[in-house]
């Protein structure tokens, strides 16, 4: 079975740099472990399948999704609509996946990757059913935000 | 054909995020395209072909790679250069992405140095 802390370290460096690089936003593990997100919160996800199979996921508020989508796009806040958040939460997950891919690969082998998926409530998260792991990490984002990146996965049952 | 720029993504967002990065980069260009698809993308080139094109790999209709062979066999393209951008960074999609006739290939995430190291060489 993979390492849990290698997978789990993969998962928060491959955030880093996508939020570092593509958002212009600093993120750091949260230091307090019951931080939650409250209020309405947008789960941003990507499902892959190969050895091993699962999905990777992002969640957050509004409020922060709406932040992630102005520093991606250089827009004001004001100028930030509903489309242009769920299409910058689905590129995070998108490129978050990409990088963990990278980063694990000679671990986990060669995954496909699906379209990200968007959608939004209270009180979100992935289920992938009995003998799966969930890895959850909870970070701060500048500071301000407290965002969720799951990833859950099991061995191919091909 | 001036410095032209062809962006081919499905996602507006990542077009979006990508003409700011080629903005950061200090690279410019006389006229810039959007496509979502390979197929829209094939429809401008058409009627008029642009000097770097930078293509994402997974799209409806048609995709990266379909449309880098089918450039490929347009003769006003025939100097036309294609960087694939896209979160693959496996060996095998880079290579089988310069074997259809990319002549670079991107992965994201990417920052505003990365494309002025890639694509400078290509429009100098």
């Amino acid at each position: 079975m993979v390492d849990q802390i290698c997978i789990n370290k993969a998962l928060l460096d491959g955030a880093k740099e996508v939020f570092e690089t593509m958002v212009f936003m600093d993120i750091a593990e949260a230091t307090e472990p019951d931080q939650k997100i409250e209020g309405w919160a947008l789960l941003s996800s990507i499902t892959f399948k190969g050895p091993f199979e699962g999905c990777l996921a992002v969640c957050c508020n509004v409020d922060c999704a709406k932040a992630i989508a102005e520093g991606m796009l250089a827009l004001n806040l004001e100028e930030v609509g509903e489309e242009e958040t769920c299409d910058a939460m689905g590129e995070i997950a998108n490129m978050v996946m990409g990088s963990v891919k990278a980063r694990l690969q000679n671990e986990i082998g060669n995954v496909e990757v699906s379209i990200p998926s968007v959608v939004s409530g209270r009180s979100l998260q992935n289920n992938l059913g009995d003998g799966s792991v969930k890895l959850l990490t909870r970070i701060n984002i500048q500071n301000e935000y407290i965002a969720e990146l799951s990833l859950l996965y099991r061995e191919s049952r091909n | 054909m001036a410095n032209s720029l062809m962006i081919v993504d499905d996602s507006a967002t990542m077009r979006k995020i990508i003409m700011r990065t080629v903005r950061m980069s200090g690279l410019e260009f006389d006229r810039t395209e959007e496509a979502g698809n390979g197929e829209e993308a094939l429809e401008k080139l058409g009627a008029e072909p642009v000097k770097l094109i930078l293509c994402d790999i997974n799209m409806p209709e048609m995709g990266g790679p379909e449309l880098v062979r089918k450039i490929r066999q347009m003769p006003s393209c025939e100097n036309t250069k294609i960087i694939m951008v896209s979160t693959e960074s496996s060996q095998e999609i880079i290579d089988s992405s310069i074997a259809d006739g990319a002549n670079g290939f991107i992965t994201k995430p990417f920052t505003p140095e990365q494309f002025q190291q890639e694509l400078a060489p290509l429009l100098n």
